[in-house]
Order: C-alpha cells, then sequence, then structure tokens
C-alpha cells in the first residue's frame, strides 16, 4: 500500500511536470512562432477584405447589419454594447436581428429592394423589414379564396406567434406573410420547390438563351401582381387589408397606424412625392 | 373678439395639447419633431448612390443615453423643415445649436474643437497652412466619434448610463427636479472621466493608425496601436482596466484638449523628445520615475526590421527562459521515471 502511493505521488510530480513544459512552451517558443502566424493572418485577412470590398457591388443591409462580422463593442461600465458597425455612422444601432432566411425574393432582390423611389424608398425597406414582400406585392382580386396573414420566423421559416408585444415597434424576429388556406391547411404563396427553383434558375442563368431566361422569370413571378398594394390600403380605418388585431397589434399601435398623423403624412407624400407607379393609368391619359 | 394676450394662451394651450397627444409616451423631450414615428424602425434604411447603406434608424433608448440627448433632431439636422422631408443634408458638427453656453451666454458649437484640430497633427492643412497632400486621410468628426454614451463613474456600481443612485440622493436633498439633477449629473460625471473605455479609445486610433497602406503611405514606423497592445500597459487595457493609460494620455498635453495632439517633431508635444520624460513621471501615473523611464521604446514591435534591439533582447530572453527551463522539466521529469521504475534498464550490462 505504501509502495502504492508513492508511487502516486510521482506520478502526479511527473504530471505537474509535463504541465509546467506545456506552459513554458506556450509563453516561449510557441509564443514566437504564433506571433508569426497571426502577422501572417492579419495581412491574409486584410488583403482577402479589401478584395471582397472592391468585389462587392452594393451593400445589403443583411450584409451590413445582420451578418456583417465587423462589430464594435463599447465598454460603458453598466454593459457592454455590441454593434455593427458602419463607417461615417454616428448614432448608435443597438439591435440584433437574424437574417431572413425563408425569402422567395431576397435572393435575387436584396433586402432593400425599393431602390428607385427617392422620396419613398425608405419607408418601403422599412416596411419590408417586417412584411413579407408578397404582403404587398400578391394581390388576390379574382381569387375566391382571401389570403390570411400570419407572422413567421425569420430564421427557421415557421409561423409563429405575434411579436409585437414583445419588442419595440418594427424591431420583430418574425415577419408578417400571406398565406392561403389549401386542404384546411395554411400554405405559403412561395413552397420550398419554389425557392428550389429560383436558387436553379439563379445557379444557371448565364447558361440560359433570352428565352428561356423570360420564361423562367415569368414563372418565379408568376403570383406578383403588376401593381402592389398602395400605403392606404393598410393605413386606413375601413376594412384595411391587414388585420391588426388578428396579427396581436394592440389597440393603442392600431390607433397610431391608422392615425390621421401617419395616414396624413402619407397623403402629404401622395400630395408631393408618391410616384406615378403606385397611380397606374396616370401616365398614359397625360 | 378675443385680446391677444388670451388668443396667445389659447394657442400656447393648442399646441401643447397636439404635442402631449401625438408625441408618443416614451419619446424624450429632444424629439419634438415626433422624427422617432419614422425613425425608430431598424429597417428605415436605403442604398446611396454609392451604393453604400444609409441606415436612418434611431435607437432612441441608447440616443437618450448619450451626451447629445438634449439636443433636437433639427438642431443637428438643420435642413429639415417640414414632415416629410427631402433627403437630408450631411451634418455639420460645427452648426450652432439650442443649447446655451452659460458662462459667455454664448450659443453652444464645435467650432474650437475644430479650431484646435487645424492646429493639431491631425489637420488637414500644412504648416504653411496650405492643403495637405492627402487631406482626406485625416480624421474628420465622425471618423473618430460616434455618438458618445454616458458611462457610470467607476467607483459607483452603474445599472444605467450615468447614474447613480447613491449620488443622485444627495443631489435630490436639494433639487427637487427630477429632469434638472439627471441632466447636470450626467453632464458632470460624464466629464470626470473619459467618456470612452481605454480599450475603445485604442481601438479608434487604430482605424488609421493600425492600416496597413495609411502606416507604408506615411512611412510610420509602428502600427502604433498594435504596439501599445503589445506593452504591459495595452495588455491591461484588453482587460478593460480603466486606470491605464491610453493614447491620449501620452499623446496630449496634461490639461489640453485631446484635440490638439501635436506630433513628436513638435517641440510643443508631450512627445518631443525633450519633454518626453514628464510623461510617465506625471502625478497621476509614476511620479517618482526617472525621466529615463521614458526612453523605453513604447511602441517597439517584435520586429527584426523596426526595432532590431528590442528584437534580440526580447528574442535571447524568451531562448533562454525557455531553452533552460524546458531542459530542466525534461531532467526533472527523467529523474521521476527513474524514481517510479528504480530497476528499468534499456540495455543490460554483460556480466
Amino acid at each position: 500500500m505504501k509502495d502504492f502511493i508513492k508511487r502516486l505521488y510521482i506520478i502526479a510530480w511527473m504530471g505537474l511536470a509535463v504541465l509546467f513544459m506545456y506552459i513554458i512552451w506556450n509563453v516561449t517558443f510557441n509564443h514566437i512562432i504564433e506571433e508569426y502566424a497571426t502577422r501572417q493572418q492579419a495581412t491574409e485577412i486584410k488583403q482577402t477584405r479589401e478584395e471582397l470590398k472592391h468585389k462587392q457591388e452594393k451593400s445589403t443591409f443583411q450584409k451590413v447589419i445582420l451578418e456583417s462580422e465587423e462589430t464594435v463593442k463599447l465598454y460603458l461600465g453598466y454593459r457592454v454594447l455590441e454593434e455593427k458597425r458602419i463607417a461615417g455612422h454616428f448614432h448608435h444601432i443597438d439591435f440584433s436581428i437574424g437574417p431572413d432566411k425563408r425569402s422567395y425574393c431576397i435572393t435575387c432582390h436584396g433586402d432593400m429592394p425599393h431602390d428607385n423611389l427617392k422620396e419613398i424608398r425608405a419607408f418601403l425597406n422599412m416596411h419590408s423589414f417586417f412584411i413579407n414582400c408578397q404582403t404587398c406585392h400578391v394581390k388576390l382580386e379574382k381569387a375566391k379564396t382571401r389570403l390570411t396573414y400570419k407572422w413567421y420566423d425569420r430564421t427557421t421559416g415557421d409561423l409563429v406567434d405575434s411579436p409585437v408585444m414583445e419588442a419595440a415597434p418594427g424591431m420583430y424576429k418574425a415577419k408578417i406573410i400571406p398565406l392561403e388556406i389549401v386542404n384546411g391547411k395554411y400554405q405559403r404563396l412561395d413552397a420550398k420547390e419554389k425557392i428550389e427553383f429560383a436558387n436553379e434558375y439563379r445557379e444557371r442563368e448565364q447558361t440560359l438563351t433570352e428565352a428561356q431566361k423570360s420564361r423562367a422569370k415569368k414563372l418565379i413571378h408568376k403570383r406578383v401582381s403588376p401593381q402592389p398594394h398602395i400605403c392606404e390600403d393598410c393605413h386606413q380605418r375601413e376594412n384595411p387589408l391587414l388585420p391588426l388585431r388578428t396579427l396581436g397589434y394592440p389597440e393603442q399601435r392600431i390607433d397610431i397606424i391608422l392615425s390621421t398623423e401617419v395616414v396624413g403624412m402619407i397623403k402629404k407624400y401622395t400630395e408631393f412625392y408618391m410616384p406615378r407607379m403606385l397611380h397606374p393609368g396616370e401616365r398614359t391619359k397625360k | 373678439m378675443l385680446s391677444p394676450s388670451i388668443r396667445n394662451l389659447a394657442i400656447s394651450c393648442a399646441i401643447f395639447s397636439l404635442l402631449i397627444f401625438v408625441i408618443p409616451e416614451d419619446s424624450h423631450s429632444a424629439d419634438i419633431g415626433n422624427c422617432l414615428l419614422c425613425h425608430k424602425y431598424p429597417g428605415l434604411s436605403r442604398v446611396d448612390e454609392k451604393g453604400n447603406l444609409r441606415l436612418l434608424y434611431i435607437n432612441e433608448k441608447t440616443f437618450n443615453s448619450s451626451v447629445h440627448s438634449r439636443v433636437k433632431c433639427e438642431d443637428c439636422h438643420t435642413d429639415i423643415k417640414k414632415i416629410p422631408h427631402d433627403t437630408a443634408k450631411k451634418v455639420d458638427c460645427l452648426t450652432e445649436c439650442h443649447i446655451t453656453e452659460p458662462s459667455t451666454e454664448k450659443k453652444f458649437s464645435h467650432k474650437e474643437v475644430q479650431e484646435y484640430l487645424d492646429k493639431s497633427v491631425h489637420s488637414i492643412y500644412d504648416k504653411k497652412g496650405g492643403l495637405k497632400e492627402y487631406p482626406e486621410d485625416m480624421p474628420t468628426c465622425k471618423k473618430c466619434h460616434d455618438n458618445p454614451l454616458f458611462r457610470p463613474l467607476s467607483f459607483f456600481k452603474g445599472t444605467r448610463y450615468g447614474i447613480s443612485e447613491d449620488s443622485m440622493s444627495r443631489c435630490r436633498v436639494c433639487h427637487k427636479k427630477e429632469e434638472f439633477i439627471v441632466k447636470f449629473y450626467n453632464h458632470v460625471t460624464g466629464r470626470l472621466h473619459r467618456i470612452r473605455n481605454p480599450q475603445n479609445i485604442a481601438e479608434t486610433c487604430a482605424r488609421c493608425h493600425d492600416n496597413p497602406d495609411l502606416v507604408s503611405k506615411y512611412g510610420l514606423s509602428t502600427k502604433a496601436v498594435f504596439s501599445y497592445g503589445e506593452t504591459f500597459h495595452g495588455k491591461a487595457a484588453k482587460y478593460l482596466d480603466e486606470r491605464i493609460p491610453d493614447c491620449l494620455d501620452c499623446h496630449v498635453n496634461k490639461g489640453e484638449s485631446v484635440h490638439q495632439m501635436l506630433g513628436h517633431n513638435d517641440p510643443r508635444s508631450s512627445t518631443y523628445k525633450k519633454n518626453k520624460g514628464k510623461i510617465c513621471s506625471n502625478v497621476d501615473c509614476h511620479p517618482k520615475a526617472s525621466p529615463k523611464l521614458a526612453a523605453y521604446g513604447m511602441h517597439a514591435e517584435f520586429s527584426l526590421e523596426q526595432s532590431p534591439v528590442q528584437y534580440f533582447y526580447t528574442a535571447f530572453f524568451i531562448v533562454l527562459t525557455g531553452g533552460t527551463l524546458l531542459p530542466l522539466m525534461g531532467i526533472i521529469f527523467l529523474d521521476l521515471i527513474r524514481r517510479l521504475f528504480p530497476d528499468a534498464v534499456i540495455r543490460r550490462r554483460k556480466k
């Protein structure tokens, strides 16, 4: 027994000696090796980033805000504010919302798709942050069934409960989407097969003829209405498009959304800025 | 017919009532124009003509904990006169805002900061008053500053921006208006220490001073923040030590604005050869230190090209430490093996 304890004691010291060797190696020779490797790596990363920057045609909300690796940590003492960094941006962002990974349209059109109409592009992009594209761009005027509107999780695509009461306005990890009821079940207008078709088209676009491209685009945009819903379709008290109460909006928020203030502002936009695109036929009349 | 005074009163009441009903309950007083009606939405964004993201979102909670929380939106965005508004112009930080500086009763502006900056090493002008060769490389307000946020004083246990209930309770003894107390408490305590942590200050400087393009363009001898990070001070800063000297402690003369930073060749600069001794031995750091302490190559990198003396010196000690201790541990390990197996032999001797 005494011999066994003695052997155990020696083994413990051997373990300790190995541990010390490991530590000494790390703080001496390995430190030099790592230092050299880090320098090399840093230069490579910098070069790769610069190359990517040049290649990138234009920024998207997803790339810059939601998936960007360039973060900054502000040590405020009482909390650490970690946010994405936009060069030259003065105001703090301070929010963390995952990208919409279950969207039919974003892959091609980006997550800030409205950039032609100078006056209202930011407003439209603001809405597309929590409203799926199809909500405005699909109208079933001739269809017998009426669309139902639900919230879906931006990351998983699953239908979820209303996030309205749990987060600040617009700061939701979910989006509103129109659904059809088929055989008693809710069904998205953009089924997984359609998304796969669109992705395949994107991959093979370069190899297709113009006629094939045109046909594919028509198929992808089959459900898209030529004229989207306009602001007043929702921002009005009589029969608004979105069932705000069913979507979990409290009365106070509904009042604000449908208030004379918001509606009045839209009217001002209509008077001064509303593009002709939203008033079909006007241009041809003139 | 109403008299002018009654009519004015009625108009004031109407405007006041309108503001009460129109402005959301949680809105801060700076948002008199109710800009957050739209700008509170995180998706309010667009791509500008150059293809860059323009995020127009304002995080109200974070903004209200910033030094500009009392400044109205239109005080900076002066071109916005109506809602809905056109594309806003770039903010000019030198604009006079509504705040009145109490000692002179003049409207507040950052003009003096610009004057300091124009005389500093970061000025876009050279010594003769002409534009430097690459003025675009010199820092502008927003290259270094985002909206500064209040931080609680380190000797109080802060749970929210710049506020210690312990000290607030003392303010409340004499001052009765809560808004006044919070405003002045933040104003005063925010200036009793740096608005940014040493690590954050170093990161800000690193955007230019560790940028390989700029370092090579200007022939700088070191990546300043990287080499700072290699020192004892830099390592402590990484552990968020608030007392450790950051870039500004050494590169700005005591009592002067950080915007007055001068180049090391300027005799007025704190880092000028003859003045360097005072940096380490100032009362806040090492008051008994010899001036020779500052002769140490603070920004020496472990690089043969940049600082050969430090390189060989450091390499010698690394090799000495590793070369001594590793064999020592090896011998101890072998000795322990012998103790564990006292009779073990690889080859038996021939009898």
